[in-house]
């Protein structure tokens, strides 16, 4: 597989999981603790809420699934490593997981009560989980340019244990 | 079809160096087994020290499991022992060695006619102090019938037996000691003790013409040689082989118009370290070329460079990519692998900053031998190409000089990289990193250190 398949395989990998994660997020969240959640906001049904808690999860995951994105264009198009010292950019990686993790409670917090729907504890731990942990870090393990390939924390351990199976 | 190559005397052993890069390289015409032995008088000799350092570094490298699909050391050498051949011994003097002067009859008094008697009393422990009419006295005795009987000229009837044809380049100086005198009498006494075996062997020889010069320092009325003489030995040196076309089957004249200074003036042993220089190169090239050639051709080559004052690849007749790849491959190392491998072993480096070396070196030691000796040999690479680049005030248009430095082997300017030999390739060190961590399918047998090696080579083609 030549650079620019691949390039393109990771870019719609990462387009792929960011839509997938919104599905999990937002048909787990509905799941688990919808109803109660619809219940108790006021002037909502579960129809509603189901409605405005889809615009959150997307808003919340194609920002998420810009950092995963962000990070792969800046790995594959702007390092470059001439020089040992420019390698690894694990400090550039953890920010941008900052960022994600930022996006993933953050967004909710601050759109939910714009959309007048209330959330508790459970969807902020799911939307750490689904879009930081699954939208960022694994994407990130999976897709990052091979220059910098284990530059996400346990890469190499889940790559392993894939290239095994 | 096997190769020898010998060296004889101190320019004998620096063309051998130089040998022994393009051997590394992948330089040489087919990769027929290269046989290599060294006749020299003064063991101890800066630059043969040197030589044998990067051929044993080579012998090692051939360990390596790099696969036979790469030019990469793919010229397996072996080295004829005893390295170097001493044909005077320790401590010996020509009246040692000849014992002409116990002789009271006529052969004593020829003897002491044709010798002065510095000549006959002076240590060779240093060579034949470009004195090549004592070399040849001692290596006719010593080589036709010494220890090397038993080695160099058994081994080569022992290949011919086994219905091999061999092909043997002697290089060395026709302006100095050992060399002058070596390389008729070697060939000679090849020719002789492998007579039965004529239409199997063919003798090529480089014939290095005057190409530096030196002033003496300080060393009293010892016996040495002076570069005024060179011009002198030469014009009868080549007279001598005017008159014996029969010697060499392929003779190759190589010299220069300039004659190069060197820098610190030694009458031998490990002080003397001159400086690589290109007609060296050159003359390495002419033993690439002989073994290309079909056995038993009749051939003189002449060469010249398209212009006076400048050197540039259309005036080396190698493959240019294949050096150059080589040459990349070398700096990548130097720049690129050598202080992460430094790093990880002093634990200031976290493994995954370098996925090559996650994939490729997981199970290879960092301090191994075989990892040590590579690191040395690309110092040694990087020493030998800047002496190269900067002899003599000429302009050498090869490798770009402002790219490297040598004593430690490092890249100074990055950008040189992509355009090592002035020609801008895409090949910039980021691309060399990137390639690295690709995924390649090599053969199964190419494992360790050597598939590393094999894998940073190939990142490295243009």
């Amino acid at each position: 597989m030549n650079r620019t398949t691949r390039t393109v395989i990771k870019i719609f990998v990462i387009a792929a999981t960011a839509i997938g994660c919104i599905a999990a997020a937002y048909y787990v969240g509905s799941l688990v603790t919808g109803h109660a959640l619809a219940t108790a906001s006021d002037n909502m049904n579960y129809s509603r809420w189901q409605e405005k808690f889809f615009t959150l999860t997307r808003a919340t995951g194609l920002l998420n699934g810009l950092c995963a994105l962000g990070w792969f264009i800046a790995a594959r198009f702007a390092f470059t490593v001439d020089e040992v010292p420019g390698a690894g950019k694990r400090i550039f990686w953890a920010g941008i997981c900052a960022a994600s993790a930022a996006i993933a409670l953050g967004v909710p917090h601050v759109y939910a009560p714009m959309l007048g729907i209330k959330l508790n504890g459970i969807i902020f731990a799911l939307f750490a989980t689904i879009f930081t942990g699954a939208g960022f870090w694994l994407v990130t393990i999976f897709t990052t340019p091979l220059a910098f390939k284990y530059t996400p924390p346990l890469s190499r351990e889940v790559l392993k244990l894939f290239s095994r199976r | 079809m096997s190769y020898y190559f010998i060296s004889i005397g101190g320019t004998g052993a620096k063309v051998m160096e130089s040998l022994t890069h393009l051997c590394i390289a992948g330089l040489l015409p087919n990769d027929e087994r290269l046989y290599i032995a060294a006749i020299d008088p003064d063991v101890g000799n800066g630059n043969l020290e040197r030589t044998s350092a990067a051929l044993n570094n080579f012998v090692a490298f051939q360990n390596f499991s790099v696969g036979n699909d790469t030019p990469l050391f793919k010229n397996k050498i072996s080295i004829v022992r005893p390295f170097p051949f001493n044909p005077t011994g320790h401590d010996k003097t020509l009246d040692d060695l000849t014992e002409y002067h116990q002789h009271s009859t006529g052969v004593g008094k020829l003897y002491a006619a044709l010798y002065t008697r510095a000549e006959r009393s002076v240590t060779l422990n240093e060579g034949f102090r470009g004195h090549p009419s004592i070399g040849a006295a001692v290596l006719a005795k010593n080589f036709g019938d010494g220890s090397n009987r038993t080695t160099l000229t058994a081994q080569i009837e022992k290949l011919i037996g086994e219905g091999d044809s061999v092909k043997i380049f002697l290089a060395g100086s026709v302006f100095g000691g050992t060399g002058a005198a070596g390389l008729p009498t070697v060939a000679r006494l090849l020719r002789d003790n492998l007579a039965d075996y004529a239409d199997r062997i063919s003798i090529g020889g480089a014939l290095i013409l005057p190409y530096f010069s030196f002033t003496p320092t300080d060393i009293g009325d010892e016996l040495f040689a002076r570069s005024e003489n060179f011009l002198p030995n030469t014009k009868a040196a080549l007279k001598y082989y005017a008159d014996r076309e029969n010697l060499f089957d392929a003779t190759y004249l190589v010299g220069d118009s300039v004659m190069t200074a060197v820098k610190d003036f030694s009458v031998g042993s490990a002080n003397q370290r001159n400086e690589a220089h290109i007609v060296e190169l050159y003359a390495a090239l002419a033993a690439a070329d002989f073994f290309a050639q079909p056995t038993k051709k009749k051939i003189f080559k002449y060469i010249c460079r398209h212009e006076r004052d400048k050197f540039s690849w259309n005036d080396l007749p190698t493959s240019r990519e294949r050096f150059v790849q080589f040459a990349r491959f070398i700096f990548a190392y130097v720049h690129l692998v050598k202080p992460v491998l430094n790093n990880l072993v002093s634990g200031e480096a976290a493994a995954y900053k370098y996925p090559w070396f996650v994939d490729l070196l997981g199970g290879v030691k960092v301090t191994d031998p075989d990892v040590v000796n590579f690191s040395f040999y690309a110092e040694a690479f990087a020493a030998w190409l800047k002496q190269l680049e900067t002899f003599g005030g000429r302009e050498i248009f090869l490798i770009d000089p402002a790219a490297f430095e040598s004593n430690p082997a490092r890249i100074v300017d990055k950008k040189i990289f992509s355009a090592l030999d002035g020609v801008q390739s895409k090949i910039t060190l980021h691309e060399v990193w990137y390639r690295l961590t690709e995924p390649l399918k090599l053969e199964s047998s190419v494992t360790g250190f050597g598939k590393f090696l094999r894998r940073l080579y190939e990142a490295c083609a243009a």
